[in-house]
């Protein structure tokens, strides 16, 4: 039965030290918490999922001894349900205080953004009549705070921002995990887990249980996979009616439809290209769509999402360069992009550190450094005649094995 | 001290450290030695040539000799291309001017070298220009740069220019030569041609290659070895990609793409940046194709810097050599 417990709620923190990342927002709650005369009784975090806002609040309210009265998305939210549940909770503060050794109650309103527009009709200004007549705390979560409807909320509830957990306090949460989980692993695995997450600890446990769980080691390749695991079946079956759609329209239809990741599908698409069109002129007019696309992609960036369907369509014509060439191919699949991945950030800044070092030494740019000795350097390091100069351009140990695992790639 | 150079980089140890000791480069080193004996009279100087000629080097050996042993002192070496804008030169300039404006002996000025001046954009060079003025009290500059067109007029109007030509084959070998003989390594004279032919008149590229051979067989560099060597290093690859895009290989292109990528760690604008140089000294495409694909290369450049993967923006590039490959193919 243990075992099968999400690691999620295994090991979800208990107390609000626990919770990672976001320390000023954390302080800043816990000091509208501690504040008995609030200047806004209610409270609105909001922030990216899984970031912690739902546990922060749980945890609070074990370590202050709170009880928590939860309502989320799954519970219908009209305002007759709203004050059937939140009401009474607001209103017998004072009884409630004293039967239970609770010091109070909150009244918690995870995912207010997905209050939706019908079923739950009234339900904001409910919720903002609650807030003004509560005398218990009122904490709400929201992904994102712009909505139109969810502005009433912000003008009587103090805001508290979330952001992305950073990377490294993800893997030192995740390397805690594996050493209690008896798990052994690559410190690159935890990396790439971890940026795959984008900042969201929820996901990275979840991606952490099923790839080590049963098997109880974890490599760099086992989490190649996951860029692609959200796919499942439908990016093979996704390109499959892609490269075969007989126009443009079709072309588009299918990729509208599909739930596959946009970013893995641009990847997806650029690998199998060239299976796909053998004439070199069809090949480069598809690629320029492909790049067409990919820079829609730039521009969206996280927030110009209504460049979405021009980005669509580039995708689009690029199936429809010759339908009449086409022949069905086996799919390239995970994406070829593996060596990339190499290249994370990290590595990115300490090959740049050892060009500095070059640079000084040699008084040359980093970019010269990179172009014109690293390539002799790491040849040089293969041949193990190097210890002298390794210490004279002042490289550490670190930086040494770096460079011989770059020569390895 | 024998002990200390042990593993100091054979660019580095062999870089002269006086005018004197610089050959080849007679006409400069007479006029920079009339400045150095009346050193007020020095102007900002422009120091502009192809990548490995000795403007580094020359500009060193200048600090050297106006401040001797303490150069560091009253020196700023500075590199554009590191810098993250003109603001930080400006306030490195402005911080070292400032400290150091206690001048050394007869020199009435501290030093600033401003190594690839020219990857400054126009706007950050009108800024130089100002730091130049405001600070020339007190200090010198010597910015060096591959082209001097890059750089603004009204700056290369304010320095006395020295242009550095490409070193001849002899001279380059001679240095090799006496490099390989204070190192006790017997470098084959088919050897000595095979590096000077890679380096292109680039002595650091030159001698970058020779220290990496010699370390293959114990004190003998060979042809092979040096064939080897060259052959890892990155300039050849960025050809040896093009060159099978235009065959029309555009699998085998790409694959060496992502070799770039991963083993050299380049980024998807350095290797456009490095196909672009590589493109020109391709000996085997007209002028005409050259200027073709030079233009496909400046499209996918805006590209890179427009969209989200790099590599999607280079497998696009090289799909569109692969058709103009083609294309040249079929009407030749």
């Amino acid at each position: 039965m243990r075992e099968e417990l999400l690691w999620v709620e295994k090991y979800r923190p208990k107390k609000i030290a626990d919770v990672i990342g976001n320390e000023e927002a954390k302080a800043a709650f816990v000091e509208w918490l501690k504040n008995k005369c609030h200047t806004k009784k209610a409270i609105l975090l909001y922030g990216p999922p899984g970031v912690g806002k739902t546990t922060l609040v749980n945890s609070a309210g074990n370590e202050f001894g709170f009880r928590v009265i939860e309502m989320n998305a799954s519970d219908t939210r009209s305002e007759k349900a709203i004050n059937a549940v939140a009401g009474p909770a607001t209103s017998f503060i004072a009884l409630d205080t004293f039967s239970t050794e609770s010091k109070g109650n909150i009244l918690f309103m995870d995912e207010v953004d997905g209050i939706a527009g019908n079923e739950d009709r009234g339900g904001v200004s409910a919720i903002v009549r609650i807030v003004e007549e509560s005398r218990i705390p009122v904490i709400m979560a929201a992904n994102d705070p712009d909505l139109q409807k969810l502005r009433p909320l912000k003008k009587v509830a103090a805001l508290v921002r979330f952001h992305q957990v950073r990377i490294p306090l993800i893997i030192a949460m995740l390397q805690k995990i594996c050493q209690k989980e008896h798990i052994r692993t690559e410190f690159e695995a935890l990396e790439h887990i971890a940026e795959n997450s984008r900042g969201d600890v929820r996901s990275a446990i979840n991606d952490l249980q099923s790839l080590a769980e049963t098997s109880k080691t974890l490599t760099l390749q086992d989490t190649v996979v996951l860029s692609a695991r959200n796919k499942d079946i439908s990016m093979d079956e996704t390109l499959r009616s892609y490269f075969s759609a007989e126009s443009l329209l079709e072309a588009a239809m299918m990729l509208s439809r599909s739930s596959v990741d946009y970013d893995d599908l641009l990847m997806a698409v650029g690998d199998n290209l060239p299976l796909r069109y053998t004439d070199p002129a069809d090949l480069a007019e598809a690629y320029d769509f492909v790049s067409q696309a990919d820079m829609y992609r730039g521009r969206i960036g996280v927030e110009n999402w209504h460049l979405l369907k021009y980005f669509f369509n580039s995708l689009s014509e690029a199936a429809a360069v010759s339908p009449e060439s086409y022949k069905p191919f086996t799919f390239i699949s995970p994406p070829i992009r593996v060596i990339t991945l190499f290249w994370t950030k990290g590595k990115r800044a300490m090959l740049e550190a050892i060009c500095s070092k070059i640079g000084k030494k040699c008084h040359v740019s980093r970019a010269t450094a990179k172009q014109d000795v690293i390539p002799f350097l790491k040849l040089a390091l293969a041949n193990q005649k190097t210890a002298s100069t390794v210490s004279w351009l002042e490289l550490q140990p670190d930086e040494v094995d770096f460079l011989t695992r770059m020569n390895k790639l | 001290m024998a002990a200390d150079e042990d593993g100091v980089m054979w660019v580095e140890k062999y870089r002269p450290k006086t005018l004197n000791e610089v050959v080849d480069l007679k006409d400069i080193v007479e006029s920079l030695k009339s400045f150095m004996r009346n050193p007020k009279t020095m102007p900002h100087l422009l120091l502009a040539g192809i990548p490995g000629t000795g403007k580094t080097t020359v500009a060193l050996c200048i600090a050297r000799e106006l401040f001797g042993q303490n150069w560091k002192t009253f020196t700023l070496e500075l590199n554009a291309s590191d810098e993250r804008g003109i603001d930080t030169v400006r306030d490195r300039v402005k911080d070292f001017s400032r400290y150091s404006r206690a001048a050394f002996g007869s020199v009435p000025f501290a030093l600033i070298i401003l190594d690839e001046s020219d990857q400054m954009t126009g706007a950050a060079q009108t800024a130089l220009r100002r730091i130049m003025e405001t600070s020339s009290r007190t200090s010198r500059f010597i910015l060096i740069c591959n082209q001097s067109g890059k750089i603004i007029e009204p700056i290369q109007s304010r320095c006395a220019i020295f242009r550095f030509s490409k070193l001849d084959r002899k001279a380059m070998i001679h240095q090799l030569c006496c490099i390989a003989k204070k190192e006790n390594v017997t470098l084959a004279p088919e050897a000595a041609e095979r590096i000077v032919d890679y380096a292109e008149g680039d002595l650091r590229h030159a001698i970058n290659a020779l220290q990496t051979a010699s370390a293959y067989k114990d004190g003998v560099v060979d042809e092979k070895t040096v064939s080897l060597v060259v052959g890892e290093a990155s300039p050849i690859q960025v050809q040896l990609m093009i060159r099978k895009a235009l065959k029309g290989d555009f699998i085998e292109a790409r694959k060496m793409m992502y070799d770039l990528m991963g083993s050299f760690g380049f980024s998807g604008s350095e290797i456009v940046r490095q196909m672009q140089r590589e493109l020109f000294k391709m000996s085997t495409l007209t002028p005409e194709q050259k200027a073709d694909l030079s233009n496909i290369i400046g499209e996918y450049d805006y590209r890179l810097t427009q969209g989200a993967n790099s590599d999607i923006q280079l497998s696009a590039l090289l799909a569109q050599f692969a058709k103009v490959g083609k294309a040249q193919g079929e009407s030749s």
